[in-house]
C-alpha cells in the first residue's frame, strides 16, 4: 500500500568524513561537479557493497530453505507410510465398530427421561417458542450428525467412508439417548474422541506427535469409557445446544428480577453495555487492552460479590460436565449470583457479535477479542468448582457456526443449511454473501480464541489448541461428497493469520494438518466452490510468502 | 495539494445530484433481464435480485454473439493469477454489477464503457481485474494502464485494490501518482499507475510519465470530478495526450446530464450499465437520529452509543476541528483508540493517519468532510454526524448529498451499518427534517434518558435493517 518507493536522495550520505573531506566540505568548492560526482561515487560503491551482501545472504537463505524442504519432504513420506499403515488398521477397526453399532440397534436401549427443569427458572422459561436467532432450528433429529463424525475426530485418518445410508438412522439414535450426560453412551464416539485429546495434548512438536497418534487410537477401541471428561463432539453439541436454551431462559429470568429489584434494574443495563463497548474498543498491541480487560473484570468481580444483590442460581444448567466441590476451588458452593452468569453470557454474546460483526471485514481484529476471551474465562476467581465456565461461549459458538463442532450439511437444502448455521432473518435466508461474512469472523475469531500459548500462564487454558485440532479434523475428514463451500470457508479462515501460531504449537504436525486442509481436503471436494479455491490459495501464498511448500 | 484537500472539502456542484438517474438512455437489453441468483438451486431459497440496465453501444450489438453474464469468475477466462488474487480477498463470486461489467470489459477487441455504480458495490475489484487482464508483465516498468480518481486518497486506495488483486502476478509493479508521491527528476516506472488528474497532467507534460503504450484508461467517480473545479477538465486535458487506441472506462454514482455529456464525449462509443433503482443503495443501513437536549450533552451521550450495539470501527463527522480535538479527548478517556483527521493535516501524514484508522489501530475516527466520498474501511459499522451536515453561505442549508455520502461509508458490501445523526436545537432538526424528505428516509428517532429502552430499539431497527440489506445493490448475493 505505502508508496513503492522513497523519493531519491538529493544528497549522497557520507559515511565517515575523514579529515581532508572535512576541510573540502568547508570550502568553497564543496559544490562543484567533481565533488558531487566524487560523493555519488562513493555512495553508488557503498550501495554496491550493500546489495552484494544483500545478495550473498539471501543465497544461503535459500539453500538452507531447500535443506529444510527436503528434510521436510523425507518426514512426509515417513509419515505417509505410517498414516497408509493406519488406514488399513483403522478400516478394519471401523467395519467392527459399525458392525457393532448395528448389533446394539438390535437391541433398544430405554431412553432417559427429560431432565426437569431448575425450580426458579421455570416461570420464566415459557414463552420462548424461537430457539435461538436462526429460527426454528429443527434440533434433535436433524440436527444431529452424519455418521462420519465418528471418525471425524481421528485426525486425518483417510476417512472409509460409511457410506451405508441407513447408519445414518443408528446415529441419531444413539446422540438423543446421549445428551453427554449418559456415560453408557455407545462407544465409538467417546473412544474415538479420547484418542484425539490424548495425544495432542501434549504438545510436544515434531514427528512425535505424529506416531502417537496412530499409535494411540489403535490401542483404544474398546468402549470403555475414558477417564478425561472430554466428550465427543457432537453429542457435546447437543448439550451445548441445551445449554444455549438455558442461557435464554436466564436472560428472561434476570429481566423478571429487576421488576421487583430496583439496584439490580439500575445496574445490570449499564454493565451489559460497559461490557459491549470494552469489547468494540479493543485493538492490537501490547498492553492496548488493558483499560477493557480490567473493566470487564471489575465488573464481572462486582456481579459475584453481590453489590448488586441478584437470586442464586446452580450453574451446572450451563456447564457440559457435572461438577463436584474441588479442593482450593474459589467457589464451590452449589449456586452462583445469577448477574454473575448473565454478565458472562453477555460478554459470550458480545465476542460472539465481535466476531460477526467486525471479523468478517477485518479478520485481523479478531486476535484481541480471541485474547480478552482466553484471558476472562481462565481466570480462576471466574471458574465455578476449579473449571472454567468457558462452555457459556461454546454454546453460542455451537449455534452460530456448528461446523466448528464437526456438524455437516448441504447449502442446497433447508435442512442442510440450518445444520450449518446459515441464519434466517424475516423468515428469508441471509443472502450468501452475508453468511460467509459471518462464517469468516467465526472462523477467524475461533482460532483467535483456541490457539493461545498458556505455557507461560499460572492459569489453564480453558479451550486449549487440542481444540482447535479436534475442530480441523472434524472439517477435513469429512467425506467429499458432503463437503460445504461453508466448511471451506470456515477452514480458511480458521488457518489464515493463524498458521504461524498452529505451526509454533504443533511442530511439523502442524505442517501435515496445513496440507491436509489446503492441498488433499480441497483436492477430494468434488465441486470447485469458491470456498475451495481459497483454501488452494492460500496454500500459493504460503508457499510465496513463507517458502512454505506444502504439495 | 493544499488545494486539492480543500476542494474536496466543499463539494460544490449542487446540480450534479438533481436526477438520481432514473432517465434511461433508451435501450434496455432484453436478453438481460436477470435470470441471476436462481442458481443456487434448491427451490424456495431466497435470493437478491436487482436489476442492472444494459445498453450497447452499435457494434457489440450488430454482433451475434449473445453477450452472457457471468455467473462465476472462472467462466470470465481470467488469467489464473487474478483468479487466484480474487480468491485470496475473499471474493466468491461477482457481485450483480461486476457480473454484467466484466464481460464487457473483457470483450475483445476492448470497447469503451461507462457505468453507474457507486463504490461499495464490486466497481473497484471491476475494474481492476480488466487492468490485470490486459498488462503484459514482461513489462513491469512500463506504463500500461492509468486510473484518474478524485482525491489522493482514493487514489491510494485503488492502487492497494490493484496490489492484493494482483498479488499473484509475479511482476507486477503499481505507482500512485499523487502529489509529493514522484520526485521531479524520476520517470513513473509501473506498469499501472493510479493518481490524480492534476498530478498525472503535470508528470506526462515533464515527460517524466511514458503514456505511448497505456491500453486502460479508468475515471472513476467522474460526477465527483466535474464537482471539484477544473478535475473533469483535467482529466479531458490527459486523455488527449493519451494513445487515441486506448479502452476508456468511466465510473459515476449518478448520471445526471452535465456528466452524461460529458461521459458520453468522453468514451465514445461506450457500452453503459446503470443500477436501475439507484436509491436502493442506503438500505441495509439503518438511520437514526438522537435527539439531544442541549449541544453540550452531546459529548457524553456520544460515549454512551457505543455501548448499544457491537460496533466494529466507525467515523464520526464533525464541523469544526476545534469539536474533533475536543471529542478526540474525550473519548480517548473513555478507552477508545481515536484518530482525528482534518485539514490541518497534509499529504503523507493525512495518509498516515488514515493507513492507522484503516488497519484498526485506532477504531475511531473523527473527521470533517473530507472523507465524505469514496474511502472505503470495510469494517465501518457505525457512522455518527455529530453535526448535521450544513452548506452555502453562512451554513444555513442542509446539505443532503453530503449526508448521503457520508452514511455511504458504512453498511459497504451488503454488510449492515448504522448511521445515527446528533440534534440539538430547531436549525439541526429542520435540516435532518429537509434531508429525510428529499430521500424518502424514515429516520428512527433515539433519546437519551433511558437507555435499556433505547438500546431495544436500537437493536430492533438494526435487525429490521438487516432484514432488508438482502435488497441492496451492493450485497454480494
Amino acid at each position: 500500500m505505502a508508496d513503492s518507493s522513497p523519493a531519491p536522495r538529493r544528497s549522497a550520505q557520507w559515511s565517515s568524513p575523514d579529515q581532508t573531506r572535512f576541510s573540502d566540505f568547508l570550502s568553497d568548492d564543496r559544490n562543484s561537479e567533481l565533488n558531487h560526482k566524487e560523493a555519488l561515487a562513493k555512495a553508488r560503491a557503498e550501495h554496491d557493497r550493500v546489495r552484494d551482501e544483500a545478495v550473498r545472504v539471501i543465497r544461503l537463505h535459500e539453500h538452507q530453505l531447500e535443506l529444510q524442504r527436503l528434510r521436510e519432504q523425507e518426514l512426509h513420506v515417513l509419515a505417509a507410510q505410517r498414516k497408509e499403515e493406519e488406514r488399513l488398521l483403522r478400516e478394519k477397526k471401523l467395519r467392527d465398530e459399525e458392525q457393532r453399532l448395528r448389533d446394539l440397534e438390535a437391541q433398544s436401549i430405554p431412553k432417559l427421561p427429560p431432565k426437569p427443569p431448575r425450580p426458579p427458572l421455570q416461570e420464566a422459561a415459557a414463552p420462548q417458542p424461537i430457539v435461538n436467532g436462526a429460527g426454528p432450528v429443527p434440533k434433535p433429529a436433524t440436527a444431529v450428525e452424519h455418521p462420519g463424525i465418528a471418525s471425524t475426530a481421528v485426525p486425518f485418518a483417510p476417512l472409509p467412508t460409511p457410506s451405508a445410508p441407513q447408519v445414518n438412522g443408528h446415529a441419531s439414535k444413539v446422540t438423543e439417548t446421549a445428551p453427554g450426560l449418559t456415560p453408557t453412551a455407545p462407544s465409538p464416539f467417546s473412544k474415538s474422541t479420547s484418542a484425539v485429546s490424548n495425544p495432542f495434548t501434549q504438545l510436544t512438536p515434531g514427528p512425535a506427535v505424529n506416531g502417537s497418534t496412530t499409535a494411540a487410537p489403535a490401542q483404544e477401541v474398546k468402549p470403555a469409557i475414558p477417564s478425561a471428561p472430554i466428550q465427543p463432539l457432537v453429542a457435546q453439541g447437543d448439550r451445548y445446544a441445551e445449554i444455549h436454551k438455558n442461557l435464554k431462559q436466564l436472560r428472561a429470568y434476570l429481566l423478571e428480577q429487576t421488576k421487583s429489584n430496583m439496584a439490580l434494574k439500575t445496574r445490570m443495563g449499564d454493565m451489559r453495555r460497559e461490557i459491549r463497548k470494552s469489547l468494540g474498543q479493543l485493538t492490537g498491541g501490547k498492553g492496548a487492552n488493558k483499560q477493557q480487560l480490567e473493566r470487564i473484570k471489575g465488573l464481572l468481580s462486582e456481579a459475584l460479590s453481590g453489590q448488586v444483590p441478584s437470586a442464586l442460581v446452580d450453574p451446572s444448567d450451563y456447564t457440559v460436565d457435572k461438577r463436584e466441590p474441588v479442593e482450593g476451588a474459589v467457589h464451590n458452593a452449589p449456586q452462583l449470583p445469577s448477574l454473575f452468569l448473565y454478565l458472562l453470557n453477555a460478554l459470550a454474546k458480545g465476542i460472539i457479535n465481535q466476531f460477526i460483526n467486525e471479523c468478517g471485514a477485518a479478520p485481523r481484529n479478531a486476535d484481541p477479542v480471541g485474547v480478552i476471551a482466553a484471558q476472562m474465562f481462565s481466570m480462576k476467581d471466574f471458574h465455578w468448582r476449579g473449571k472454567s465456565l468457558i462452555d457459556i461461549l461454546m454454546a453460542k459458538f455451537r449455534i452460530v457456526c456448528p461446523v466448528v463442532f464437526g456438524y455437516r450439511g448441504s447449502e442446497k437444502t433447508e435442512q442442510g443449511r440450518a445444520r450449518l448455521g446459515w441464519k434466517k432473518e424475516g423468515g428469508a435466508w441471509i443472502t450468501e454473501q452475508q453468511h460467509i461474512d459471518r462464517m469468516t469472523g467465526l472462523g477467524v475469531g475461533y482460532a483467535s480464541l483456541a490457539l493461545r500459548d498458556f505455557s507461560r500462564s499460572p492459569n489453564t487454558n480453558p479451550w486449549p489448541p487440542s481444540r482447535y485440532w479436534t475442530t480441523m479434523a472434524s472439517i477435513v475428514n469429512t467425506p467429499p461428497a458432503e463437503i460445504s463451500n461453508t466448511q471451506c470457508v470456515v477452514l480458511k479462515s480458521m488457518i489464515q493469520l493463524y498458521e504461524e501460531k498452529f505451526i509454533h504449537l504443533y511442530g511439523s504436525a502442524a505442517i501435515v494438518a496445513l496440507r491436509r486442509a489446503l492441498v488433499e481436503f480441497p483436492g477430494k471436494a468434488p465441486n470447485n466452490t469458491p470456498g475451495v479455491g481459497g483454501l488452494q490459495v492460500v496454500a500459493q501464498m504460503y508457499k510465496r510468502d513463507l517458502g512454505l511448500d506444502l504439495n | 495539494m493544499a488545494d486539492l484537500a480543500s476542494r474536496i472539502t466543499k463539494p460544490e456542484g449542487a446540480e450534479a445530484e438533481t436526477a438520481p438517474a432514473q432517465e434511461t438512455t433508451g435501450t434496455v437489453e432484453d436478453a438481460q433481464t436477470d435470470g441471476a441468483g436462481q442458481i443456487l438451486g434448491g427451490s424456495g431459497l431466497q435470493d437478491v435480485n436487482y436489476d442492472v440496465e444494459v445498453s450497447l453501444n452499435e457494434i457489440q450489438r450488430d454482433q451475434q454473439n449473445p453477450l452472457g453474464s457471468a455467473h462465476t469468475f472462472q467462466e470470465l477466462g481470467l488469467p489464473n493469477e487474478v483468479l487466484n488474487g480474487l480468491m485470496a480477498m475473499s471474493f466468491q463470486k461477482p457481485s450483480k454489477v461486476q457480473e454484467k461489467a466484466l464481460p464487457l470489459m473483457l470483450a475483445d477487441p476492448p470497447m469503451n464503457m461507462i457505468a453507474q455504480s457507486q463504490s461499495g458495490t464490486g466497481k473497484t475489484a471491476a475494474f481492476v481485474t480488466t487492468i490485470l487482464s490486459r498488462i503484459d508483465f514482461t513489462k513491469p516498468e512500463q506504463p500500461q494502464a492509468l486510473v484518474l480518481a478524485p482525491s489522493r486518497e482514493l487514489a491510494r486506495q485503488i492502487q492497494g485494490v490493484v496490489q492484493t488483486i494482483g498479488q499473484f502476478c509475479g511482476n507486477l509493479v503499481v505507482e500512485a501518482a499523487i502529489p509529493g508521491n514522484i520526485a521531479r527528476d524520476s520517470r513513473v516506472k509501473a506498469s499501472v499507475v493510479t493518481g490524480t488528474p492534476g498530478t498525472v497532467m503535470d508528470l506526462i507534460r515533464r515527460r517524466q510519465f511514458d503514456v505511448s503504450q497505456l491500453k486502460v484508461l479508468v475515471i472513476d467517480e467522474a460526477d465527483n470530478m466535474l464537482d471539484l473545479q477544473g478535475l473533469g477538465e483535467q482529466c479531458a486535458r490527459v486523455k488527449n495526450m493519451l494513445p487515441p487506441t486506448i479502452q476508456i472506462l468511466l465510473f459515476s454514482a449518478t448520471f445526471p446530464d452535465v456528466v452524461l455529456r460529458y461521459a458520453t464525449n468522453f468514451a465514445p462509443q461506450a457500452n453503459q450499465i446503470k443500477l436501475k433503482v439507484q436509491e436502493l443503495t442506503v438500505r441495509g443501513i439503518s438511520q437514526m437520529f438522537m435527539d439531544c437536549p442541549s449541544e453540550v450533552e452531546k459529548y457524553s451521550i456520544l460515549c454512551s452509543l457505543y455501548g448499544l450495539m457491537n460496533i466494529g470501527s466507525s467515523i464520526i463527522f464533525v464541523k469544526t476541528r476545534e469539536s474533533a480535538s475536543e471529542i478526540q479527548k474525550r473519548m480517548e478517556a473513555d478507552g477508545h483508540k481515536v484518530t482525528a483527521l482534518h485539514g490541518a493535516f497534509e499529504g503523507s501524514s493525512r495518509d498516515a493517519l488514515l493507513d492507522e484508522f484503516r488497519q484498526g489501530r485506532s477504531k475511531v475516527l473523527i473527521t470533517t468532510n473530507v472523507l465524505a466520498r469514496g474511502i472505503d474501511v470495510s469494517s465501518v459499522s457505525m457512522v455518527i454526524n455529530y453535526d448535521v451536515p450544513m452548506k452555502g453561505p453562512g451554513e444555513r442549508e442542509a446539505d443532503p448529498e453530503t449526508y448521503l455520502h457520508r452514511i455511504g461509508r458504512t453498511g459497504r458490501f451488503g454488510r449492515v451499518g448504522v448511521s445515527i445523526t446528533f440534534i440539538y436545537d430547531k436549525k439541526s432538526y429542520e435540516a435532518l427534517q429537509y434531508i429525510a424528505a428529499k430521500y424518502d428516509i424514515d429516520l428512527i428517532r433515539l433519546v437519551p434518558d433511558d437507555w435499556d429502552n433505547t438500546e431495544k430499539k436500537v437493536q430492533r431497527v438494526i435487525k429490521s435493517s438487516r432484514a432488508q440489506a438482502g435488497f441492496n445493490p451492493s450485497a454480494r448475493t
